[in-house]
């Protein structure tokens, strides 16, 4: 089966493939979806000889969704056969632009079962006392479909291996929702469900990205693999406009902890509540567009914002808001795929809690950014195999302005990191495929590292 | 060394608020002000511990308060405060190994009502021996028909369970008089929006907090919890830090003499652990301006001396350890050389070697004592 495939635009499958996904909800977390987007691959490659065919059901199937946050009315249907693929050119789901509601086939089955993993050998030249083989997460995912409309999909999700009260690993319900198509072109969720922010939040599988690693703007800026609890409604503006919208839990300020690093790591990833005994005192909202009216051309972006104080007591910064706002752009000529993304978030009213932890490790910042700018090259290809070279230059910056407490007690803003990485992803079948790259540190080389791996999709 | 009048407190600070706490916990309210119950018939938990003084001995000189018959029997360490001990918790090892919690300086007991027992029997203290001689003293206070109407009128009987029930009515006085917890410092009342602290004690603070300058929070944290619980000021760890040797200390005139901590000579069952000798417990930092002298030996009797050797004791060792003949520097003398080693050097700040810079000018200590000061219980809102 495949789900997620690396990207070879303007192909014949992968025109087929966007126009069968253009109305489906983010692909990342939707493992049924991805039996059918196989299954209806296999039979539009038995099509590709009707170029008519094909460009009509394009031109019908309005080429908005396909971003990873793009989510429309979906329909899965049963997992098909691995070798109904049939794919020639890999497409990242991310990228799928997809047709409008679409309906699982009469003898389909409702149960759908997917899931990915991967297992990173990380080598540190400069401290070989870091390195590490790590089966990072190991994920299985289920799918119903209780009928043409309605679904549900679930997520769970082994981390580090192994999970006890004396390990290091943890388990991790990561979506949890029911989806109803009310229209073609508008759908909606409840449950526990990826917010559409960014490019592989909601297509974060080892197959969907380029480097061992997700990068660091989507993991330190955007809190990948970012859920929350809530209700969400997804649509189609316009045939080449898709957006989405909902009310959320968000995150919980009060559970900042200044003396840990982990919210220099990331300040929304240690604050983040994952629908774990979330405190709901206070509700946040958002909305995400994605527009792709040029074939092979993705622009979108997306605002998170909701207070995060969650009313506890005795947290001096109950009023603090939390936003997080981002762009995205893909472009995909020819063989190449070219990404930028840009995502700024900001936290206010942090002045009084960050006077009462004066001089700690870890003060709340008000504003954190990141950006990258990536391309890839699919350099080589022989049946599946395919060869698939890039390079990334990100920035990062977790505390690059904090709330002004006085002169010489404002914390100072901590320095910008840059991150240089140079690596390839080779594919055996679109759904297995072996990694390595390299990434330089710009300001702390100590973590300069070589990164092996292997990641698997279905 | 006067240390009887220093340590000579009475009855005069019950709670104030008795009717509130329950009856095991009136009564010892009674027990723990009672000087009766000592065989000098002038001691009593409120003489070392007095309210006024944060529970604390509330005299600087007083290096370790003698007890016994006489009190000129003298002690060994010096004596706390008992505010805010009923958050500790038992000892015990952490999952990195570290030893954590447990009452006395050494966690040898695991409750304050066990830790009673110490200051009850020992020889140096309010010295009765055994629990009979306890219960004997018990027995003939003017609470006594009280004791037996709360733990039975045969209490007496058993001398042991009578002596267990006054160490546990003190240990519930303890836990409910709110004197003993009352987090109404400015440091409190600042952290809850109702005072602000002055420039002086904000430079302070961040002093205190930073890990690369004072990084006091490493072991006595300054930040509420997660669930918005005060902050305790101590993580209830244990530190070998090299404190000088202290001649006032009466033991201490045998050479042969160390009080080691965890692994002995009052705790036994480390004894085996060398690498933990000369580590004793963090205590809290609340009221510390209240609690001098400082330490288990009490070798330092101002909050400045403390800051200044804990930032210029690497760096400047001849201004507290003695020489030796040959005119070296005697550094860690009150550990013997084959435990010297478990001396914390490499945190922040001791993390510096002669010739080098303190982690902390002399502004800079003056700014973190300036802040230690609001942690004092008691600031009028």
């Amino acid at each position: 089966m495949t789900r997620h495939r690396p990207f070879r635009p303007f192909s014949l499958g992968a025109i087929a493939c966007a126009a069968l996904l253009a109305c489906t909800p983010a692909l990342a977390d939707e493992a049924a979806l991805a039996a059918r987007i196989e299954q209806m691959q296999a039979e539009l490659n038995a099509m590709k000889t009707e170029l008519q065919n094909l460009k009509a059901q394009k031109t019908a199937a309005p080429a908005a969704a396909a971003a990873p946050s793009a989510a429309a009315p979906a329909a899965a249907a049963a997992p098909a056969p691995a070798q109904a693929s049939g794919a020639q050119t890999p497409l990242p789901d991310a990228m799928a632009p997809a047709p409008a509601y679409a309906t699982a086939p009469a003898a389909a089955s409702p149960l759908s079962v997917f899931g990915y993993g991967e297992l990173n050998y990380e080598i540190y030249p400069r401290n070989r006392a870091q390195n590490q083989v790590d089966l990072a997460r190991a994920v299985i995912g289920f799918g119903w479909r209780f009928d043409e409309r309605t679904r549900f999909v679930g997520e769970f999700e082994w981390e580090h291996a192994v999970t006890s009260a004396d390990d290091q690993g943890e388990v991790a319900v990561e979506q949890f929702y029911v989806e109803r198509s009310f229209t073609p072109q508008l759908a909606g969720r409840a449950g526990v469900f990826l917010i559409p922010s960014g490019i592989i939040n909601t297509a974060h599988e080892p197959t969907q990205y380029f480097g061992v690693t997700r990068n660091f703007v989507e993991t330190q800026i955007i809190p990948t693999t970012w859920r929350e609890a809530g209700l969400s409604a997804t649509g189609m503006a316009r045939d080449d406009l898709t957006w989405d919208a909902g009310i959320t839990t968000g995150f919980n300020l009060s559970a900042w902890d200044p003396n840990s690093d982990e919210g220099r790591v990331s300040p929304l990833g240690s604050i983040h509540q994952e629908a774990q005994l979330a405190k709901a005192a206070n509700l946040s909202a958002y909305g995400a567009v994605n527009w792709r009216g040029v074939p092979g051309l993705l622009l979108g972006g997306s605002v998170f914002a909701g207070k995060a104080g969650q009313e506890q007591p005795n947290f001096p910064s109950d009023g603090a808001v939390v936003t997080l706002a981002e762009g995205h752009a893909r472009w995909t000529p020819a063989n190449f795929d070219l990404s930028a993304l840009y995502a700024w978030g900001h936290i206010s009213d942090t002045a009084a809690y960050n006077l009462t932890v004066l001089g700690a490790p870890t003060p709340i910042p008000q504003d954190f950014f990141g950006w990258y700018l990536q391309g890839a090259w699919y350099a080589w290809r022989d049946g599946d195999y395919q060869l698939a070279p890039f390079v990334r230059y990100e920035q990062v910056n977790t505390g690059w302005k904090y709330a002004d407490l006085g002169p010489g007690l404002t914390p100072p803003r901590l320095p910008t990191e840059g991150i240089t990485t140079l690596g390839a992803n080779f594919y055996v079948t679109p759904n297995i495929v072996f990694k390595a790259d390299y990434q330089w540190f710009r300001t702390n080389s100590v973590y300069d590292r070589l990164q092996l791996g292997l990641g698997v999709n279905f | 060394m006067a240390f009887v009048a220093a340590c000579g407190g009475g009855r005069d600070d019950t709670a104030a608020g008795s009717t509130q706490l329950s009856a095991a916990a009136r009564l010892g309210d009674k027990i723990f002000h009672d000087v009766t119950l000592s065989s000098s018939g002038r001691m009593a938990c409120a003489s070392c511990h007095q309210a006024d003084a944060a529970h604390a001995t509330g005299d600087p000189a007083l290096v370790v308060p003698p007890g016994g018959p006489a009190l000129a029997t003298p002690g060994f360490r010096n004596s706390p405060s008992l505010r805010y001990l009923n958050a500790s918790p038992a000892f015990f090892f952490d999952r990195k190994g570290t030893p954590t919690g447990g009452f006395n300086r050494d966690g040898r007991f695991d409750t304050l009502q066990a830790q009673s027992e110490r200051a009850f029997l020992s020889a140096h203290e309010m010295d009765n021996g055994n629990a009979a001689a306890f219960v004997d003293k018990l027995q003939r206070a003017s609470y006594a028909d009280e004791f037996r109407r709360v733990f039975g009128a045969t209490i007496f009987d058993n001398a042991d369970a009578a002596f267990a029930n006054a160490r546990m009515a003190v240990q519930r006085f303890q836990q409910e008089d709110p004197r003993f917890q009352p987090f109404d410092s400015k440091y409190d009342q600042f952290l809850a929006g109702r005072v602000t602290l002055t420039e002086r004690e904000l430079r302070g603070m961040a002093l205190f907090n930073d890990p690369a300058k004072g990084n006091c929070a490493g072991c006595h944290p300054s930040t509420r919890g997660a669930n918005g619980a005060p902050p305790m000021f101590t993580d209830f760890s244990y530190d070998n830090l090299g404190v000088p040797r202290n001649p006032d200390i009466a033991a201490n005139a045998d050479p042969g003499y160390y009080d080691l901590g965890l692994c002995g000579p009052f705790r036994s069952d480390l004894a085996g652990r060398a690498d933990l000798c000369g580590a004793f417990k963090v205590p809290t930092l609340r009221n510390v301006a209240l609690s001098a002298p400082y330490f288990h030996n009490g070798r330092f009797k101002t909050l400045r001396e403390v800051v200044a050797f804990y930032v210029r004791r690497d760096t400047h060792p001849e201004e507290f350890y003695p020489r030796n003949p040959d005119g070296t520097v005697n550094k860690f003398d009150d550990l013997p050389p084959q435990y010297r080693a478990n001396v914390n050097t490499a945190e922040v700040p001791y993390d510096r070697k002669p010739g080098q810079a303190p982690r902390l000018t002399d502004e800079e200590i003056d700014l973190v004592v300036a802040f230690m000061h609001t942690l004092t219980d008691g600031y009028p809102p």
